[in-house]
């Protein structure tokens, strides 16, 4: 598949923004500004950027607790995007949802989501609006590895398949649940294999390798849009820091964490296009800087960003 | 083998069956299918067949008796065979009487003392024979789910939010009102039943510079006083009346009243059954002047002025010249009450001839009083005092004297007629077989 | 007026709907051909064929997640739980998601569903399909709650609750279904949700009764009737929200209140209606404490009699109302 120049450094932009964030995000929670629990998706922009690279605008997108890479490849604002992070009035939430809810369901992101698996079975019900609408779009659903094993998952990838919903599922297996490696939590090998189980393909793919990623998805994609009914696409990958904050990394050794390091998905693409001569250092070290600039932006914005008002704290609890 | 006949069950959840009646009697053959007796259930009257042939014993249940479902009411027994001693309720009639207490018991009484975990022989019955009967097994379950939860009371007053309230509305002071709730919780009838039995109610002292408005009652009540003042020109006159016979005459009826449990005779019932006796005697004053004649009233109704805080209401004992003494008082303890609870119909305070107003429980010696526009005269009643009077013979008595003053409209009737009536009137207190003249 | 049954009226309303607005669809297990476990649906899918009717496999968290996930984007979807026991297995859907959604999301979006499940006892169905769990619902803010208990009733709250814009869980009392029947008019009506109704008008006490229990309570009402006891019996109709005023109202009026309802006692609605009393101006006219007649603190039995036992009947109603209003609690 050859995908464009201007798209594929997009896409370099797109993970180097996504790193940017995380980095700033565990500095900002070390400093105290960022409160509660976040899971940072360090190592895993591919996966995201791949993913999202495949779809287009007004397509559906669940997203998943580690999910402010997919945020990023989606193309939310960085600066509300922020401000909910700090749990101000002018985040995508106002303030209400944190970084486990970021939504911006008008254009499509509908949520990250707080339960694990929690968002697979609403893949079933946005495929269903989209079947009986007509409209021609597709819902991407992003779980982990340890959703897999969760009925909702089972359930959900059931009632799509019979229905040939226009849904995608994408498992981001970062080869940890919280702290049960994915290969003692299930008795198979790979995850894609589950697919078999509901009718529908299934294809594990090297999830660092954000072109192999956009492929795999790219496919499941065309066959959801032709109505041939949905996919699972397993990406292998990992996740550079711990489940959440409070997580010291016990059940994981050093030397494991070092050697997927340098599988790292950022370098690895960055290589390719300057090796093709797609792109210079120059170029690549502007890209950082500028995703950097963009990041400190953000962080401006928030820390100015009022707190929500308590006189509204009702708000939104029902549709009037 | 005696066969049992049992109430049957005809709906799923049907609990008890009604008897209507036998077909059968005691000891009568009966054949297998038989119909040998009609019961009914909420929906249905059903005929019960006999379970088998032979002879009916045992039968238990009287028309319009219920029983519940699959309980024995009978056997079919086979020639030579005995009833089953410990099963039919007969034989339980038959148990030495010292177990008999509290074992009798209906059977809705029996299943809700059961359900209750009480023992039904514990209960006191208060059905015919000692039986013990549905209202008491409901009042023995109240005593026992009652019971104080161990927590230590404060001897605050128990009562309702509500009778609290009224209480406070009525300015009436909780711990002297007597409770008829569980635990002898105050609750809001008692409460207003104490605010109807207390006398003239005492009204908090007014805030100095409170402006009441002069409406409603106050308003109309004050228009007829000034009405019958300055139109009526009135004469008064006042006797006084030995009441030491009066009051015995008022004890005997009273006790005789309590062995029948009839009404109390009140001093104003008596009275007002003398003043239409004396009226009866002295026309002229039970009449009204209206226009250019003067009407003489066919009945004595005689109005009892009771005070309330917004005026004065007169309820009327009509007809009082056909009535016996009994039914004055109950009918004067009637109005006075529902009176004081500003309960009367309008018809109540109508048609009164002739006006008593008595303010001796206030210890109001003697007093003039304002005629009721419409009526001819008025009697004012004081308080009965202990007075010192010669007893003729140069010693002193100490004697019960109540003073009467009577307001007349010296249009219709002069001094004399006045006198005349008061002397009759007097006669009667003092001689109260007079009354039966 | 023409006479529907509870079931008949309920079928009617979405029958109706599903013809006005092409966004609302039905979802549940057995509800196409079958007809639904109670016939509720019986006809349906002939009239809007299986993609508006759709029957699913066995998955309770996959039918509430459904209806959340369509409800999100734009449709206004109606979900089926068999039986309201079986809420359990989707409960994640119901109570972290649907509740929930709408709040997190900072008010951008609204989730409008009406998932429509049948409760209570008395079908012999024992411990795992005859509860009455209506309170945990009650419970999350974020969704209402509702239960009809006549045809009248059901058909005007299930057209309301389809076009209201939030998460609608609506209770049947399924021995209603049959049983209940009662004038209903054929054109659509909508009751609002959160006004409750008053079904006798009473003055020696008020019984505010849910589900089974209101038509219980009237019998009980008509046999106290007899003995010179008025009742007044108050139908809520809306769990959440409550109608508040109506339930002061009555309690105001009459100074004495029985709650009836037939799920177990502790932890169950009653407890919210007589705090709700307690706390509000009806305080000062309550003449005798309120009295909560519920379930039994057990599992449902089998047993037909036990059963029965196990909630409150027409004769327990008019034992508690009778000592009620005698002064005798």
């Amino acid at each position: 598949m050859a995908i464009d120049k201007k798209t594929r450094i997009e896409w370099l932009r797109q993970m180097y923004t996504a790193r940017a964030f995380e980095e700033m995000a565990e500095k900002l929670y070390a400093l105290g500004k960022i409160h509660g629990t976040m899971h940072l998706s360090m190592g895993m922009e591919a996966s995201a950027v791949g993913t999202i690279a495949a779809i287009e605008k007004g397509d559906y997108i669940l997203g998943t607790h580690r999910g402010h890479s997919q945020l990023v490849a989606y193309g939310a604002d960085l600066n509300r995007m922020m401000a909910e992070f700090m749990g101000k009035a002018t985040g995508y939430c106002r303030g209400r949802g944190g970084s486990m809810h970021i939504a911006d369901v008008p254009g499509g992101y509908l949520g990250a989501q707080g339960i694990v698996a929690g968002n697979i079975p609403l893949a079933v019900g946005v495929g269903l609006t989209i079947r009986n609408t007509k409209s021609g779009k597709i819902c991407l659903c992003f779980f982990g590895d340890g959703a897999t094993n969760e009925g909702a998952f089972h359930e959900s990838l059931n009632m799509a398949a019979i229905w040939k919903l226009p849904v995608v599922f994408v498992c981001e297996n970062n080869q940890y649940g919280m702290s049960m490696n994915i290969q003692d939590a299930m008795a198979i090998d790979k995850i894609s294999d589950r697919a078999a189980a509901y009718g529908m393909p299934g294809v594990t793919v090297d999830g660092n390798d954000v072109m192999a990623v956009y492929e795999a998805v790219a496919e499941a994609v065309k066959r959801a849009r032709a109505g041939e009914g949905p996919s699972l696409v397993e990406n292998d990958t990992y996740r550079w820091r711990g489940h959440s904050k409070s997580d010291a990394n016990r059940y994981r050794t050093k030397e494991e964490i070092a050697e997927w390091m340098e599988k790292d998905p950022i370098a690895r693409f960055q290589e390719q296009l300057i090796k093709e001569g797609a792109l210079t250092q120059k170029e690549v070290d502007n890209i950082e800087a500028n995703a950097q600039a963009a990041i400190d932006e953000a962080v401006k914005y928030a820390d100015e960003s009022p707190e929500p008002d308590v006189s509204t704290i009702y708000e939104g609890v029902y549709a009037e | 083998m005696a066969e049992a006949i049992i109430m049957p069950k005809y709906e799923m959840s049907q609990e008890i069956g009604t008897i209507v009646e036998w077909a059968k009697q005691e000891g009568d053959p009966v054949k297998k299918g038989e119909i040998i007796l009609v019961v009914e259930t909420d929906k249905v009257t059903m005929d019960v067949e006999c379970p088998a042939t032979g002879i009916i014993a045992g039968m238990r249940g009287e028309p319009g008796e219920q029983i519940p479902v699959t309980e024995i009411i009978g056997y079919v027994l086979q020639p030579g065979e005995e009833l089953p001693a410990a099963k039919t309720s007969e034989a339980k009639q038959q148990a030495p009487a010292e177990e008999s207490k509290g074992s009798e018991a209906t059977p809705v009484a029996k299943r809700m003392a059961e359900e209750a975990g009480l023992d039904v022989a514990a209960i006191q019955g208060t059905g015919p024979g000692g039986k013990v009967t549905k209202t008491d097994v409901e009042n023995a379950l109240v005593g026992e789910e009652k019971a104080p939860a161990g927590i230590e009371e404060t001897g605050k007053v128990r009562a309702t939010p509500a009778a609290r309230r009224i209480a406070r509305e009525n300015e009436i002071d909780l711990s002297n009102v007597a409770g008829s709730g569980p635990r002898d919780r105050v609750q809001a009838a008692d409460v207003l039943h104490a605010a109807a039995a207390a006398p003239a109610p005492v009204r908090a002292v007014r805030q100095a510079g409170e402006a009441i408005p002069f409406t409603g009652m106050r308003k109309k009540i004050a228009d007829r006083m000034q009405a019958s003042y300055q139109t009526a020109p009135h004469v008064y006159m006042t006797i006084k009346a030995d009441m030491s016979i009066f009051q015995d005459f008022r004890s005997r009826l009273n006790a005789r009243a309590d062995k029948e449990g009839t009404a109390h005779f009140s001093a104003t019932a008596l009275l007002v059954k003398a003043v239409s006796w004396a009226l009866l005697r002295n026309p002229i004053l039970n009449s009204a002047l209206s226009g250019d004649s003067i009407k003489m009233q066919a009945e004595t109704n005689i109005g009892v002025a009771v005070a309330l805080d917004e005026g004065l209401i007169v309820p009327v004992v009509r007809n009082v010249e056909q009535l016996g003494l009994a039914e004055i008082a109950e009918t004067v303890n009637d109005v006075v009450q529902r009176a004081r609870k500003n309960a009367l119909t309008p018809a109540e305070v109508a048609g009164g001839t002739f006006t008593i107003s008595n303010l001796g429980t206030f210890g109001i010696e003697q007093f003039t009083a304002i005629i009721n526009p419409g009526q001819t005269a008025i009697l004012a009643v004081g308080a009965i005092q202990e007075e010192v009077v010669p007893d003729g013979d140069g010693d002193i008595d100490i004697v019960p004297m109540m003073r009467m003053t009577l307001g007349l409209d010296h249009r219709v009737a002069d001094g004399a007629s006045g006198a005349r009536f008061m002397a009759d009137l007097r006669d009667a207190l003092q001689e109260p077989e007079l009354m039966l003249w | 007026m023409r006479e529907l049954t509870f079931l008949e009226a309920i079928r009617e309303a979405m029958v109706q709907e599903m013809r006005r607005d092409e966004r609302v669809f039905f979802i549940g297990e057995d509800i196409g051909t079958y007809g639904g476990a109670f016939g509720v649906s019986f006809g349906m899918i002939d009239e809007f064929g299986p993609e508006r009717v759709i029957d699913t496999p066995i998955s309770e968290l996959g039918i509430a997640g459904a209806i959340t996930g369509a409800a999100m984007t734009g449709m206004r979807p109606i979900g089926e739980i068999m039986f309201m026991d079986f809420m359990t297995l989707a409960s994640d859907q119901l109570v972290n998601q649907a509740a929930k959604l709408r709040f997190m999301f900072g008010g951008t979006n609204k989730v409008p569903f009406v998932m429509r499940s049948p409760i209570g006892s008395g079908a012999g169905a024992a411990a795992q399909h005859s509860q009455s769990l209506e309170n945990w619902y009650v419970h999350i803010p974020g969704l209402k709650v509702v239960m009809p208990t006549t045809p009248y009733d059901a058909k005007g709250l299930l057209i309301a609750s389809i076009r209201d814009d939030n998460p609608v869980i609506f209770f049947e009392p399924k021995l209603l279904y049959k049983k209940a029947k009662g004038p209903v008019p054929e054109e659509p009506y909508e009751i609002p949700l959160g006004v409750a109704d008053v079904k006798r008008e009473g003055k020696d006490l008020s019984i505010v009764a849910t589900g089974m229990m209101v038509p219980r309570s009237l019998e009980a009402a008509e046999i106290l009737a007899e003995e010179g006891i008025d009742v007044e019996v108050v139908d809520p109709r809306t769990l959440r929200p409550l109608d508040e005023e109506a339930i002061v109202k009555t309690v105001m009026k009459t100074g004495k209140m029985l709650i009836v309802h037939e799920a177990c006692k502790t932890g169950g609605y009653g407890g919210e209606l007589a705090a709700v009393i307690a706390e509000s101006q009806a305080f000062d006219y309550l003449d005798a404490p309120i009295v909560r007649l519920a379930g039994k603190d057990i599992p449902i039995p089998y047993n037909r009699i036990l059963e029965a036992n196990a909630v409150p009947q027409v004769p327990d109603i008019v034992a508690e109302a009778r000592k009620l209003a005698k002064g005798k609690v």
